[in-house]
């Protein structure tokens, strides 16, 4: 029953999957624009951090450096209670052992102070040198920096497609979905950026607000018949580089293909090549990393004006 | 599970066949006829094994040595890193009880699963003969509330106050949704699989300032529960893991509109009939929920879309599909 086309509620389908767009981008945008809401986020998340045991919060180290910063001063005051006469033998002890305690104490909490000042310093170093190497990218500064493929370009791959369903990573506001989709082969896209995908989503494209490196994780092997390698391509350091593409291949049925639509790093605008993280890869370097993976590849060439030439591999 | 497996012995009857249910735990007051597991010398060798499986089990390991057909009704497991946290010991089995279902897998001739999700797991194990058949519910014999008689801006939330049903996300959501929507109310459904965790949960609603909009109702009875249906004014899930999920279609048999996020099987037995958000995101969940909290026409057009998709899955198809999925089984036999 779960199997059987339901065509009674498509509208009802595409409306809902306008509403999660919209509501996705509403709240990235309202993220970026209102630090009022950021704050009150990240507050939240603080006390969770707070009240759950280590390891249940999540990955956020930035909490978990506040919560060490909160836990590292140790206090010697302990309550004492309430009922009456365990009260008073409570308060003997404190004030009998105080002084020993607060020597003791004294010590530690210097350590701690020191240990976590050293734990943020190294967090800090460890970030710039992410920063450095490409490894991480603020879309919000990016944003417009990498247009998508021209309608040309955008032809040109759906023009080198197979059947079968297409996966396109990362898609921008969907160009390459719209002409894969037009050519008759069916296509989704996958953007980080819920902002960006939106107008494609409320023309009808079935665009996704996910990570897109996480997503191939959920693609069963051999499912699609051909994946698009465009956008966050362009950012990659070259271990993920090559990760992606073994993944992509992995996803492809044999006989599929796998296209790379980037721009030459030699072609880049200064300004592009200054701002943007990653070095990124010519095409035919892609060609080389492909072919370690196991595909056959070939460059093809493409209209630009930013994309000149496509790598297309044909997965066996 | 007993009102499926009851549904799966009335299937199995349905064939002629005669059926002997087995467990670890017997519960007195179930009205399906069970014997514990230990007490099968007392009663025939079966032709057939239907093991319904949804942890590790000293029953497992007593199927893994039975020389019967075996089949695996299989409705997942919960991955053991959502309890490391909070229950150790937990975690441990959950650990064990994937082992348990490797070996299962490899002895087992065929696999009905309640998802496509499911499926993939008992596939990626190397079960080639795996059909997809829903869990059979309980019948939806509740009314839809009429929408005048629901409580304005009361979100549900029914399953085990689990760390994989993720209930702090929704009481975040709640927590940023009420600056702009006062009068939100969280109801939590179900009993505590992890006393720390609820714990956890109470403090983080009391340190938030909000324990006037979140209520836990523990484990409630099924009048009770169809009142928390019918009175609610959308369904809400963060859970990050769920193989199938009653709870959703119950929500949408009683016409709730519902925000999920989009996880596990979650969209497989959602559809198009519910919005789904990234997760986990507060920020997102909050926007979905006052978005269709404000918006009577979106409301209308997904408790219409829910209701459709909540036929398909009834009692009825459901027993239906069970029987499509046992009947090459049964004849093989």
């Amino acid at each position: 029953m779960t199997d059987e086309v339901d065509t009674s509620n498509a509208d009802a389908g595409l409306n809902i999957r306008r509403v999660r767009a919209e509501i996705e981008a509403e709240a990235e945008a309202r993220r970026r624009a209102d630090p009022e809401l950021a704050r009150r986020e990240r507050e939240i998340e603080r006390v969770w951090v707070d009240v759950a045991p280590p390891g249940a919060a999540g990955e956020q180290h930035e909490l978990l450096l506040d919560r060490a910063d909160r836990l590292s001063m140790i206090d010697v005051d302990a309550p004492v209670g309430a009922r009456s006469g365990v009260r008073q033998v409570k308060g003997a002890i404190r004030k009998a052992t105080y002084w020993y305690l607060r020597y003791v104490t004294d010590q530690i909490n210097a350590l701690t102070n020191v240990l976590t000042r050293l734990l943020r310093r190294m967090d800090e170093r460890l970030s710039a040198v992410e920063h450095a190497v490409g490894m991480t990218a603020d879309d919000s500064e990016l944003a417009g920096l990498i247009p998508g493929p021209s309608e040309g370009t955008a032809a040109a791959i759906a023009e080198e497609l197979g059947a079968g369903q297409v996966a396109v990573l990362t898609s921008g506001a969907g160009s390459v979905v719209a002409a894969a989709t037009a050519s008759g082969v069916p296509a989704y896209g996958i953007d980080r950026d819920p902002i960006v995908i939106l107008p494609g989503v409320e023309a009808g494209l079935d665009l996704r607000a996910v990570d897109p490196l996480t997503h191939l994780d959920s693609v069963v092997t051999g499912s699609l018949g051909g994946l698009v390698l465009a956008g966050v391509a362009e950012t990659l350091p070259l271990p993920s580089i090559v990760a992606l593409c073994g993944e992509a291949v992995r996803c492809v049925r044999p006989g599929g293909k796998v296209i790379v639509a980037v721009a030459n790093p030699a072609d880049r605008g200064s300004v592009e090549a200054e701002l943007r993280a990653g070095r990124g890869l010519s095409p035919a370097a892609w060609v080389r990393v492909l072919e370690r993976v196991g595909a056959v590849a070939r460059i093809v060439p493409a209209p630009g004006p930013r994309i000149t030439e496509l790598v297309v591999a044909d997965v066996s | 599970m007993g009102q499926h497996t009851a549904g799966v012995d009335r299937v199995l009857r349905s064939f002629g066949c005669e059926v002997e249910n087995f467990a670890a735990t017997v519960n007195s007051d179930s009205t399906l006829t069970a014997h514990h597991f230990t007490d099968h010398d007392q009663f025939p060798v079966p032709d057939l094994i239907l093991y319904q499986l949804s942890t590790g089990s000293p029953v497992g390991e007593f199927v893994l040595d039975h020389p019967a057909r075996l089949v695996l009704n299989y409705h997942n497991i919960t991955p053991a890193e959502a309890f490391d946290p909070w229950e150790p010991a937990v975690g441990a089995e959950l650990d064990m009880a994937r082992r348990q279902l490797a070996r299962l897998v490899h002895r087992a001739s065929a696999g009905i699963a309640d998802s496509h999700y499911n499926a993939a797991e008992l596939t990626a194990l190397g079960l080639d003969d795996v059909v997809v058949a829903p869990i059979i519910a309980r019948p939806s014999s509740r009314l839809a509330g009429d929408s005048a008689a629901r409580d304005a801006d009361t979100v549900l939330f029914v399953g085990r106050v689990a760390p994989n049903k993720r209930h702090e996300d929704l009481i975040k959501a709640v927590a940023l949704l009420r600056s702009t929507r006062p009068s939100v109310h969280l109801d939590l459904v179900g009993a505590p699989s992890s006393q720390r965790y609820l714990t956890a949960l109470e403090a983080l609603v009391e340190r938030l300032d909000i324990g006037d909009a979140v209520t836990f109702h523990g484990s409630v009875p099924d009048d009770a529960l169809d009142r928390h249906y019918s009175t609610a004014s959308v369904y809400a899930s963060a859970s990050e893991h769920e193989g199938f999920c009653v709870p959703l279609i119950e929500a949408m048999a009683a016409g709730l509109p519902i925000v999920a996020r989009d996880a596990a099987a979650v969209p497989e037995t959602l559809g198009d009939a519910g919005v789904l958000v990234p997760g986990p995101d507060a920020v997102a969940m909050a926007f979905a929920l006052d978005r269709v909290l404000g918006d009577p026409t979106l409301r209308q057009s997904m408790v219409a879309a829910g209701k459709h998709r909540a036929t398909s899955y009834s009692a009825d198809h459901a027993r239906q599909a069970m029987t499509d999925a046992l009947r090459p089984l049964i004849e093989v036999g």
